[in-house]
């Protein structure tokens, strides 16, 4: 298990004032929020600032993680020294559980985290149910992200998923379950949106039925294809000849199958190619733009380098003449 | 390996095909009731229908409320705030769409 230096990740000296730290974690955290910040990092970095806030905003908390002493490095291998909390009282914090990214997350606290202030008290149902008479509540709902391939959402698909849901032992300890779903993926699912599986979310209580569960959808990163919302990109490398006099080629379709398509003389590179409703399956489909790029061959033998020459004979060509030079 | 006693769960795409209750909504964003309220009377949530027992949401609304209930926490922001956020937010999720569809996407 590796140190974490909470004061090295907030940017803050180990003196600093309880206002110092909430203005040091607030900068941060506008920074790194995954709401506003959509590089790929910025979630698991967020994370990591709130963790440090959580311990360095608490002044028990605080007090028990300084007594480690200041020799410590980030990074350097730990293991927590015996006894090393005796006479500190953790409270658990009001706010966790409330729909965030932030605070103390069940599964979210890195590993030094949990060895020293343990996990936090899970606020979750899990699949464990816990009838009392009389009463009635639904079941939580349950959020989780699944990554599928893009013909998937062209033609749907059976898939079967694996889950790792924090539930509870029957002593109440939080355990991380494997938890294995056989899912019939709809067509026409989007990256960001999600699909809801009834009932599958966590066990309510008397006759209070089943949350719901759902799965936020992204694509597995695709070599040819790029998605933008409903709309797909493929990018077709043509000789500058195919381009100059019109072809006939076969392109893949996202959906699996293949496509001939007409390739118009003069036709320019970058100038997009519409299929119309030919992007991701919908009420109102995407469409499938093929760019054609215009690929030079080199001129590497005698042979080539004279039909260049041939080519510059054939036309009067000025690409510069608007430059004036 | 028996494939045939596989019972397929069946799953609907929220933003295409669902429409919410405020009980829904509340409980799918893990949100109280009074604060989706308190958003849609400030316009970061627009429910079809007049009164809050028959507000219909539409599918991207969960999103969108989730996405509320995380700055709203993690920002400790009121809902005046929040609104602006999630405006800007709006903003610059169009403008990049826009930067994308000049540029080609990335």
């Amino acid at each position: 298990m590796k140190f974490r230096d909470y004061y090295e990740t907030l940017g803050v000296a180990r003196g600093a004032t309880e206002a110092e730290i909430k203005t040091a974690y607030r900068k941060l955290a506008r920074k790194y929020h995954p709401d506003v910040n959509k590089e790929k990092d910025a979630e698991d970095r967020f994370k990591e600032i709130g963790e440090a806030y959580s311990v360095l905003k608490d002044t028990e908390k605080r007090a028990a993680y300084d007594q480690m002493g200041s020799n410590w490095k980030q990074g350097q291998d730990f293991s927590p020294p015996p006894n090393w909390n005796a006479g500190f009282e953790f409270a658990d914090d009001p706010n966790a559980g409330f729909g965030g990214y932030g605070g103390n997350y069940d599964g979210d606290q890195s590993e030094f985290f949990e060895s020293l202030f343990g996990r936090g008290r899970h606020r979750q149902g899990g699949r464990s149910s816990n009838a009392r008479q009389g009463m009635h509540f639904k079941g939580q709902d349950h959020h989780a992200k699944i990554l599928i391939d893009l013909a998937d959402a062209y033609n749907g698909a059976k898939r079967t998923i694996s889950l790792h849901m924090p539930t509870q032992d029957p002593e109440g300890h939080v355990i991380t379950q494997e938890r294995k779903l056989d899912v019939n993926i709809p067509k026409g699912i989007k990256v960001g949106q999600n699909l809801r599986l009834s009932g599958q979310g966590g066990l309510g209580m008397g006759d209070g039925g089943a949350g719901d569960l759902y799965l936020e959808i992204d694509f597995h990163p695709n070599a040819l294809y790029k998605v933008d919302g409903k709309d797909v990109y493929l990018d077709l490398p043509l000789a500058p000849w195919e381009a100059a006099l019109g072809t006939s080629v076969n392109i893949p379709t996202p959906a699996g199958s293949t496509l001939e398509l007409t390739i118009p003389p003069n036709t320019k590179s970058g100038r997009k190619m519409r299929l119309k409703g030919k992007g991701i399956p919908s009420k109102e489909p995407g469409d499938f733009y093929v760019v054609p790029n215009i690929v030079l061959p080199e001129a590497q033998s005698d042979e080539q380098k004279a039909a260049y020459q041939e080519l510059e004979k054939a036309f009067d060509f000025k690409p510069r003449s608007h430059l004036k030079g | 390996m028996s494939q045939s006693n596989i019972t397929w769960i069946e799953s609907t795409i929220v933003e295409d095909e669902v429409y919410m209750t405020i009980v829904e909504l509340s409980h799918a964003a893990s949100t109280p009731e009074q604060l989706i309220m308190d958003w849609v009377s400030e316009g970061v949530l627009s429910p079809a229908g007049s009164s809050p027992q028959d507000w219909r949401f539409s599918g991207d609304s969960l999103k969108r409320a989730k996405t509320a209930a995380r700055l709203t926490r993690d920002f400790e922001i009121n809902t005046p705030g929040l609104a602006l956020a999630l405006d800007l937010m709006d903003q610059i999720s169009r403008l990049r769409a826009e930067l994308s569809r000049l540029n080609g996407p990335a």
